[in-house]
């Protein structure tokens, strides 16, 4: 097949080349970022903290380049939309790498305060459930697999479950302040990976939209098809 | 395929594809190429165009045709070429021909830069107002339909953009059929899109379909220039 607009299309492979490195760094931010906050570690919340600035810089260039292909190139079809969904998901990347920085913040405020190991354990499992929808989230738009795209929002039951259980695991610590006050920290905590998850099933609908063109939401917060307790 | 009324229906595809000699067949012009052949049905309101019966001038009056390059007859006055049409089909008084020029030259967007220049000749307006001229001459004979083969391939940015707007705006009392090589022109004016290939019509479906989400593989790699 003939190629008349390599240029083009060579500018739209690198950006995706930059969505997935962008990707892998998220993703590393966030394990990063359980990690210190699991084994105590301060040095590696300051590392994860810093590094946030790299992922901001991959999101702003991301963001000028497909502006300028949309000035320049008038890009259609799929190539619109693969425009739009490196858009897109640079933006969820972004917030993900602010996630991460949140967590680690957590992990720095609560260094001296006494901890549940069962509610460590709780948020190391939600980190590594979401780690793992963010690769599959990355896969997915690699390989524009939609039905991979669609079990995402399966993967994600598990972190709403343990995000939504996560107040009254912290309630039985009420008795003591200081581990009280860590199990609010860790609330919070727990609310970032969850957002991590969101993140990355919002990804998962960008490669839908890719492969079909229709944009449709996996599943609709405002309006949950059952009663759920918040 | 189908031509909505009262739509801009824009047909696009790769040089020689056959888009300019299929528009021809839809108002019988194409019969005065030398050797040319018809096959297949063009149905006009429910009726055969290529019936026996049918007056090819008819049709070509109620089907009437913009070409690439403005052809106003040169030496002729401006009025004059606006009415060119309207002569040949006779019948009508002096003041009436003129004022009918006037509709066709107001249609077309055209009578407030040239109702002070009216007898001067057509050749001397801009390219530009030349292809407006040439549309106030296709609309004073009161078409149905009009096909615009390139109406914009030799014309600048700004009057690209007057004769786009014009299409809008005789949307209201036309059906127009455009040929197009510029696909972000088709993409900017019409509401349906046909996507033509070797002879063949392809895909045909809402604008915004054909440039968003195309269903053909052929469509999708025109469209987003893998084959030219």
């Amino acid at each position: 097949m003939l190629e008349t607009r390599k240029r083009f299309h060579d500018e739209l492979a690198a950006l995706e080349a930059e969505i997935l490195q962008m990707g892998e760094r998220a993703q590393r931010a966030v394990d990063r970022a359980v990690s210190a906050l699991a084994r105590r570690d301060a040095p590696l919340a300051h590392e994860v903290i810093e590094e946030d600035d790299a992922l901001d810089a991959m999101y702003k260039d991301i963001e000028e380049r497909t502006f300028n292909l949309l000035a320049t190139q008038t890009p259609v079809a799929s190539d619109l939309r693969l425009v739009f969904a490196i858009l897109h998901t640079s933006v969820h990347l972004e917030r993900v790498g602010d996630q991460a920085v949140n967590i680690a913040k957590m992990a720095l405020a609560t260094m001296d305060l006494p901890a549940s190991p069962t509610i460590v354990s709780h948020l190391e499992e939600m980190g590594e459930v979401v780690s793992s929808m963010l690769r599959t989230a990355l896969d997915a738009f690699i390989r524009r697999d939609a039905e991979l795209a669609v079990q995402l929002e399966t993967m994600d039951e598990p972190v709403d479950r343990l995000n939504r259980n996560m107040y009254r695991e912290v309630a039985i610590l009420a008795s003591d302040l200081q581990a009280l006050e860590w199990g609010i920290r860790m609330n919070v905590v727990s609310r970032q990976l969850e957002r991590v998850g969101d993140n990355a099933v919002d990804i998962g609908e960008q490669v839908v939209f890719l492969r079909t063109g229709e944009f449709k939401e996996f599943s609709d917060a405002s309006h949950p098809g059952t009663p759920e307790e918040t | 395929m189908v031509a909505q009324p009262r739509a801009v229906t824009a047909l696009i595809g790769p040089s020689g594809c056959g888009k300019s000699t299929f528009i021809r067949c839809l108002n019988r012009l194409h019969e005065e190429v030398r050797g040319a052949r018809v096959s297949g049905k063009v149905l006009f309101d429910g009726q055969d165009i290529y019936a026996p019966d049918v007056d090819p001038v008819e049709i070509r009056r109620r089907i009437g045709m913009v070409f690439q390059r403005p052809n106003p007859f040169p030496t002729m006055s401006v009025m004059d070429n606006a009415v060119a049409g309207l002569r040949l089909f006779g019948g009508l008084g002096r003041s009436e021909i003129r004022e009918r020029g006037e509709e066709a030259l107001r249609g077309a967007g055209l009578w407030d830069e040239v109702k002070d220049r009216l007898d001067e000749p057509g050749g001397r307006l801009s390219g530009g107002q030349q292809q407006r001229l040439c549309i106030a001459r296709a609309l004073a004979v009161e078409p149905e339909v009009l096909l615009m083969d390139e109406p914009c391939s030799a014309l600048d940015p700004a009057s690209t953009f007057r004769i786009e707007e014009l299409i809008e705006e005789l949307k209201a009392d036309y059906t127009l059929i455009i040929v197009t090589h510029n696909m972000q022109q088709a993409a900017r004016v019409a509401d349906w899109t046909m996507f033509m290939l070797l002879g063949e019509m392809v895909e045909v479906g809402v604008t915004s379909k054909i440039f968003a989400s195309p269903d053909d593989k052929r469509t999708e790699d025109y469209v987003t220039g893998r084959f030219g």
